[in-house]
């Protein structure tokens, strides 16, 4: 069999830690600044698949990170932390385009920009289905789109086969198995891998590998305004039912009635 | 304003055409060829594009079609299925547009296109200004499709592409057909089962209440215990029941994304710091293994009552 080495690139995103994020139902605040910020959860599927394909084939991988929660501080320090991170678990090295706090950048401009940094260095561009924070999973399309490489969404399952990757992809109604050849970007869902916890040496050694900080420059006007961020309107009485098992069902099935929900 | 809907599933179309006219009065909805059948007696939309050698399950194709008919849209609405969020940023980026997934709402104000999403985990909505063209995706069950106007049917071709993707299998996926969305009693299980076996107590809730039996993700998609049709999250099915009894699910924030608009929200699980209480309106912290049994024998009696 042809073996190929493969240069793979990772999308790891500084996402907002949801979980960890608080919000004022009654004045509507939401508290952005005071939450942590760390890798996205499925950017780590993206990268223990990454170290999967290198501990095979062979060849390198980057973590590429664009930030905009500030080039200095708290926020870069953890943009750091969250790409040592993924160093420690085997990438070899990585890409870190810190901008301006606040500065005004949407999945056009992003992928724009990343497309650039991946353009002619890699064959191979593995991303999450979505992040953390937002979602959308737009970027790895949008980068995709930018350089005029195949799309494939939803990946539970990659292999390289010289140089083509055969990939499995879940969707609603089919389990689709399709070969696409190199370049490519693909996005894996959670279910893909189980992703290493890094040993104490793998996260020593993470601290000198090269990672290239880089200033963000915006190549055009983003396409999107965030107007506003709201605090939906969820009320909940959060009432803790007390007593032993038998008087727990009985409070529960009585509040349940009398809200008129049985 | 001139809106395009392209939805694979027929009837989610016609949601996004529901949602396509709050911001135009002109909704085109296009059709591939292997629902054709379907449009006899469609209503809604101002027109159907029909091209009949598109079928729906055939990515490439739908990206270069949709691209090639976009200079006469304005906006672009695509369902948030994963068929639908795969094709809107790659179709965004080749037409030069915005573009935003899980649409709740949209509205134009002095002709700039604004709408609204879920985001932060559920834990915040952005309320987001698209430039033109704009391209999206549309949360579902969250407009009504219309049945006002009978549209004309008109035969459009595909462009030729060049395939990069090749298929090399598809297995479809066994379906169940659990009405999770539309459902009033929802019984959302996670891993506090121990066991497969053990989910039988939650069928069992499920049952005597006249509900259904939902998941978390890690229940459905990893652990393989349900069908992945039932896993309730941000990336599966959101539930808006008039009762939602989450047990054993710690309440990541993926999960309880899901669960926002449920009515009543009951929690049962042993660990009192879960943040799933914090999305609940009565908690439980005891064992399912002790609580569940004590509940469904009360709801017996009070049945047999």
């Amino acid at each position: 069999m042809m073996v190929t080495l493969m240069d793979i690139a990772v999308l790891i995103k500084q996402s907002l830690d949801v979980q960890e994020l608080r919000v004022d139902q009654d004045t509507g605040k939401i508290y952005i600044e005071e939450a942590p910020t760390k890798a996205g959860d499925i950017d780590l599927n993206a990268a223990e698949e990454a170290v999967r394909i290198k501990e095979k084939v062979g060849g390198k991988a980057t973590a590429i990170m664009l930030s905009t929660w500030g080039a200095s501080g708290k926020r870069l320090k953890e943009a750091k932390e969250a790409l040592k991170r993924v160093l420690a678990m085997g990438l070899d090295d990585a890409v870190l385009i810190m901008g301006e706090e606040g500065q005004k950048a949407d999945t056009y401009v992003v992928a724009k920009t990343l497309a650039e940094v991946i353009r002619d260095n890699y064959q191979l561009v593995l991303a999450a289905e979505g992040s953390d924070d937002n979602f959308s999973g737009l970027l790895p399309a949008r980068i995709a789109a930018e350089l005029d490489w195949p799309f494939i969404a939803y990946a539970t399952a990659l292999e390289l086969e010289g140089e083509y990757v055969k990939v499995t992809r879940s969707l609603e109604d089919y389990e689709e198995t399709v070969r696409v050849k190199l370049p490519a970007v693909i996005a894996v869902t959670q279910e893909i891998n189980k992703p290493r916890v890094p040993k104490l040496m793998d996260i020593v050694k993470a601290g000198k590998k090269p990672l290239d900080q880089r200033d963000f420059t915006p190549p055009s006007e983003p396409k999107i305004a965030i107007r506003e961020l709201k605090v939906p309107k969820v009320e909940r009485k959060n009432v803790i039912i007390e007593g032993d098992v038998e008087e727990a069902a009985e409070k529960l099935l009585q509040a349940l009635k009398e809200e008129g929900a049985l | 304003m001139r809106v395009l809907a392209y939805g694979d599933v027929l009837d989610l179309a016609l949601e996004l055409v529901a949602a396509g006219r709050e911001i135009s009065d002109n909704v085109v909805l296009l059709v591939a060829g292997d629902q054709e059948e379907k449009i006899q007696g469609l209503k809604g939309p101002n027109e159907v594009l029909l091209c009949k050698d598109v079928k729906s399950d055939d990515q490439e194709s739908l990206v270069e079609l949709i691209t090639s008919i976009a200079q006469d849209f304005d906006a672009i609405l695509l369902p948030n299925d994963r068929r639908g969020r795969e094709l809107v940023g790659v179709i965004a980026h080749k037409i030069g547009g915005s573009s935003t997934t899980d649409v709740s709402s949209l509205r134009l104000e002095n002709g700039v296109l604004v709408i609204e999403r879920i985001t932060l985990g559920g834990k915040a909505i952005a309320v987001e200004e698209l430039s033109l063209p704009a391209v999206m995706t549309i949360q579902k069950g969250r407009f009504k499709p219309l049945e006002d106007i009978e549209p004309e049917v008109r035969e459009i071709q595909a462009p030729k592409i060049e395939r990069r993707i090749e298929v090399l299998e598809k297995k479809e996926k066994p379906r169940v057909g659990v009405p999770l969305d539309k459902a009033e009693i929802v019984v959302a299980v996670g891993r506090g089962f121990k066991k497969k076996e053990d989910l039988k107590l939650a069928y069992e809730l499920a049952e005597i209440l006249g509900g259904v039996v939902g998941a978390t993700r890690p229940l459905a998609a990893d652990l393989k215990w349900m069908e992945e049709e039932v896993w309730i999250g941000i990336s599966g099915v959101r539930v808006a029941p008039k009762v939602l009894v989450v047990v054993g699910a710690s309440g990541q924030q993926q999960f309880s994304a899901g669960i926002m608009d449920s009515k009543i929200v009951v929690a049962v699980n042993n660990d009192s710091s879960a943040p799933i209480f914090e999305h609940a309106d009565y908690g439980v912290v005891m064992d399912l293994y002790q609580f569940l049994p004590a509940l469904i024998k009360k709801l017996k009696e009070a049945k047999g009552a």
